[in-house]
């Protein structure tokens, strides 16, 4: 993948998750992150940072970003969310609007 | 005259479809009954070809008739007495000119008369077939008519009237009746070319014409005041519109086919005066169906006619009866505006100003054309004025006005609706709800979610509501309370930490919220300082004493919804209005059935900035009560709930609409004594209406199409359910004005085709659900040829229960 393509998705513990731009944009706060006009760092970097959440969370968030961009182009599966997760994953969703 | 119809029917097998028409306007015609009003009835229906179909004719001409019949008694009763005896009159002394279209050698004319004279029902035949054949010639003449007929009522009606046809071109404005009657009358000794060129004119014309006339009917109302219409009939203005709306909508492309060959016909005819047309739909509205109808029809040939044909002493009292109308319908002459040429005037009537026609049945009618009158002017005429120009364009263009045409390449429309992550995740953990261990950190629009599914789904317990009431929320919100126990309830809230709650929603509260519970909830005066938003519907057990410590201690109260609470009375309100007087904004009481709507009228006046009032449910709400209320408070309110305050009548909403400007929800469900005056001042009035629910009112279709195209541009939610009128021009002014609809329901609309639904569906690009409940007309080339990928469909068999519900947002507590 090439550099241009990609964006950096760094959670509270510094892990970089680095996927592909059409994934990240499935969040909608992502997507005003990068495609607003005006210079974010996180468009001029192509990374963004998540203080609040957690590495396994944000890593659950990727996977759900490819599993979204799956779904849209016709392969129906299901997304299994281990419970234990859930009420962090759901409140990192309210927050990433995805 | 069944019978006779089938003879006729089948012999007429072999015609075009336009012929069709004619002919089931023939038949119709041919069998009226002994009033005239049914004769005239029948052309209007039968005029109206086919249903949508526009296929065989003579399958679809069968029903026809019969429903014409019964849209010609509905009629000949309303006309006030129009006797069929006066029919047979003038009659005697017409040939009656084959008026139908008459397949195979047409029987010389003398005949026909004879035929006629001896009995309506042997002439009919004849006249049947006549027509027939009469058609089959004018078919081959189409061409060479020009588009000029085609192009505006007056030239098509002119040119009807001079036509040597006249007898049947008259027979035609009469719609059927008339039509038969004055071919009757005039003599039709022409060549049979001619009269047969005639005849067919007549046919389209008459159809044409009824179909004009119809509409000008619909139009004129008031100004006619004899609104009789043959076959549409002296239908009422309530009915009328049905009426009408059925015929257009049967006689779409029926009509189209059958104009198409009258105008062409009549292009060739020597022009004619507009009057005539307008005297053709005078005549029509007239009173006495019967006999003045014909000799009208008659008279109003003769007067126009270039040549007079065939005058008889039946002549001279059409004439005097004709002077009669004419004398009556003057004023109407003297503010038409006839349309310009072209297609759907809209634009052009609308700048015109034209003397609106006021809406018909109109109590106190509009003394200055508003823009609902004109709306509904526009409307009427847009009808007409398609069939004047289905002439020149295809048959399916026309009633059904709608042009819409199901997308072949469905598949890329299909935007699948991935579920969100929030969603997913809300699922699980509602699923897992006893698992759940602490809500902290959630913010309050999951917490609101979570609790609605859990309710939902009736896994709610104390255990989540221990949760939702721990620490220290902003919000507590339980849909459905009916779980809680007294107990629980107030050892949940010994734990609470209430001074930031804002919103408090225990809905169907009735088992735990007695009187002396409100104590456990509210321990001291202003324990909720922050409370802005209460809901306790259903506490059944709670009386104004219990509402009053509760309202004391939330001083900063902003919303109150205490719907359902059966022991409540007046002096609640009272209460409310002396604590929090200034501050309320919501008010809703629905349903509390002690709650006298007089008694509470003082306190209500005193709660100055009063933004929503419900008072679904409460019988004694009465017109007195609504527009004292409004006067006072009406400049503040943006939302009235009204639904089931069935004593209602038009003069509170006349009321509301002067003087709520603001207003941006309204709610008239099984308001039934509305009729479409409440819509015209609402269209006058109310023009920033965002969310309008109506629900079995009877409404007819250009009401609310006329509402639409006035007020219609900012409605979000609108919803038509078991308005049954509504059809095509509704669609029509939904697609063409409300474009910021996002929910749409259309349950129980019967008169909406798949086309109707198309249009809307894929004009209003921001629409997401539209419910189609008990629309069991809609086929797959709706569902699977719409173009619109986000809405929701639901109503039909493959939805599943209930989703309904969960299509929109729910309600952010204070709403405006």
């Amino acid at each position: 993948m090439r550099k241009e393509d990609t964006v950096k998705l760094i959670s509270a513990e510094g892990f970089e998750f680095v996927i592909d731009k059409r994934a990240a944009m499935v969040s909608q706060t992502i997507r005003n992150m990068l495609t607003s006009p005006g210079s974010f760092a996180e468009t001029q970097l192509g990374e963004v940072r998540f203080p609040e959440i957690s590495t396994t969370i944000l890593e659950k968030i990727c996977q759900y970003f490819y599993w979204s961009l799956q779904y849209a182009s016709g392969k129906e599966t299901e997304f299994h969310i281990e419970p234990e997760l859930t009420l962090e994953l759901m409140m990192a969703a309210n927050y990433l609007h995805t | 005259m069944r019978a006779l119809r089938s003879r006729v029917i089948p012999s007429s097998s072999a015609e075009t479809p336009i012929k069709k028409s004619e002919q089931s306007t023939e038949i119709d015609t041919a069998a009226p009954a002994s009033d005239g009003a049914e004769v005239v009835g029948t052309p209007s229906q039968s005029s109206v070809p086919a249903p949508d179909s526009g296929g065989p004719r003579s399958a679809s001409v069968m029903p026809q008739p019969r429903r014409s019949l019964r849209l010609a008694s509905a009629a000949s009763r309303r006309g006030g007495g129009a006797s069929a005896e006066g029919l047979p009159l003038p009659l005697k002394s017409c040939p009656w000119k084959g008026v139908g279209s008459g397949e195979g050698a047409s029987p010389c004319e003398g005949e026909k008369v004879e035929a006629f004279t001896l009995g309506r029902r042997g002439g009919m035949s004849d006249r049947q077939n006549i027509g027939k054949r009469k058609l089959e010639d004018d078919a081959s003449l189409i061409d060479s008519k020009g588009s000029k007929s085609l192009r505006s009522r007056k030239s098509v009606t002119k040119r009807a009237a001079h036509s040597d046809a006249e007898n049947l071109v008259n027979a035609f404005d009469l719609e059927e009746n008339q039509w038969i009657m004055l071919s009757k009358i005039t003599d039709l000794d022409g060549g049979d070319t001619e009269n047969r060129e005639k005849g067919s004119c007549n046919d389209e014309v008459g159809s044409f014409r009824s179909r004009k006339i119809l509409r000008r009917e619909d139009k004129g109302k008031d100004k006619i005041g004899d609104n009789e219409v043959i076959g549409l009939g002296a239908e009422s203005s309530g009915s009328k519109p049905s009426g009408i709306g059925e015929q257009r909508k049967y006689g779409a492309e029926e009509i189209g086919k059958a104009k198409i060959v009258c105008d062409n016909m009549l292009s060739d005819c020597s022009s004619v005066i507009n009057l005539d047309m307008e005297i053709n739909n005078l005549l029509q509205k007239s009173e006495s169906i019967g006999q003045e109808f014909l000799n009208v029809a008659v008279a109003q040939r003769k007067s126009h006619r270039v040549k007079a044909v065939g005058e008889s002493s039946s002549s001279d009292i059409i004439r005097r009866n004709f002077r009669n109308i004419a004398r009556r319908s003057a004023s109407r002459f003297a503010h038409f505006n006839p349309d310009d040429e072209g297609g759907n005037n809209s634009q052009v009537e609308a700048e015109r100003n034209a003397s609106a026609a006021p809406r018909p049945a109109d109590p106190e009618p509009e003394d200055w054309p508003g823009p609902f009158s004109t709306a509904m002017k526009i409307i009427r005429d847009r009808g007409t004025n398609v069939s004047t120009l289905q002439s020149n364009s295809f048959f399916n263009k026309w009633k059904s006005p709608i042009i819409w045409a199901p997308r072949r390449d469905r598949h890329t429309q299909a935007k699948r609706l991935i579920p969100s992550l929030l969603e997913l995740c809300l699922n699980v953990l509602a699923a897992n709800a006893n698992a759940i261990t602490s809500l902290d950190g959630v913010p309050d629009m999951p917490r609101h979610k979570l609790s609605q599914l859990l309710c939902d789904s009736r896994k709610m317990n104390k255990h989540f509501f221990d949760l939702l009431v721990g620490g220290s929320p902003t919000e507590i919100r339980v849909k459905d309370s009916s779980w809680l126990t007294e107990e629980e309830l107030s050892e949940s809230f010994k734990r609470c930490d209430t001074r930031n709650i804002m919103v408090l929603q225990l809905d169907q509260c009735g088992r735990c919220l007695p009187d002396y519970a409100i104590s456990s909830i509210s321990c001291s005066a202003s324990c909720f300082p922050a409370l802005s938003t209460i809901s306790i519907t259903g506490a059944c057990r709670l009386t104004d004493d219990g509402l009053a410590t509760l309202i004391s201690s939330a001083p900063s109260l902003r919303s109150i919804n205490i719907s359902q609470c059966s022991l409540l009375t007046a002096s609640s309100i009272v209460t409310l209005a002396n604590k929090v007087g200034s501050l309320l904004r919501e008010l809703y009481i629905d349903d509390c059935q002690s709650i006298d709507a007089m008694l509470i009228l003082p306190a209500l006046k005193r709660l100055e900035n009063l933004q929503v009032l419900s008072v679904a449910g409460i019988s004694s709400v009465s017109d007195d009560f609504v527009v004292e209320f409004v006067a006072q408070l009406g400049l503040n309110l943006r939302e009235l709930v009204l639904s089931d305050c069935t004593n209602l009548t038009d003069a509170s909403i006349k009321t509301i609409a002067e003087v709520c400007p603001g207003l941006l929800a309204l709610n008239l469900v099984n308001l039934t004594k509305l009729t479409d005056s409440a819509v015209g001042y609402l269209a006058n009035g109310c023009q920033a209406l965002e969310k309008l629910i109506l629900c079995r009112n009877t409404f007819s279709d250009e009401g609310i199409a006329a509402f639409l195209e006035a007020s219609g541009e900012l409605l979000q939610e609108l919803s038509l359910n078991n308005v049954k009128k509504v059809s095509t021009d509704t669609a029509i002014s939904l697609a063409k004005k409300s474009r910021k609809l996002q929910s749409l329901d259309l349950s129980w609309c019967r008169n909406m085709t798949d086309e109707a639904f198309g249009l809307i569906v894929d004009s209003c690009s921001c629409l997401k659900e539209l419910k189609v409940f008990g629309c069991t007309q809609i086929t797959d080339t709706f569902l699977n040829g719409h173009s619109n990928a986000e809405v929701k469909i639901v109503g039909l068999k493959m939805a599943p229960l209930l989703e309904h519900c969960r299509v929109l947002i729910p309600d952010n507590p204070l709403k405006y």
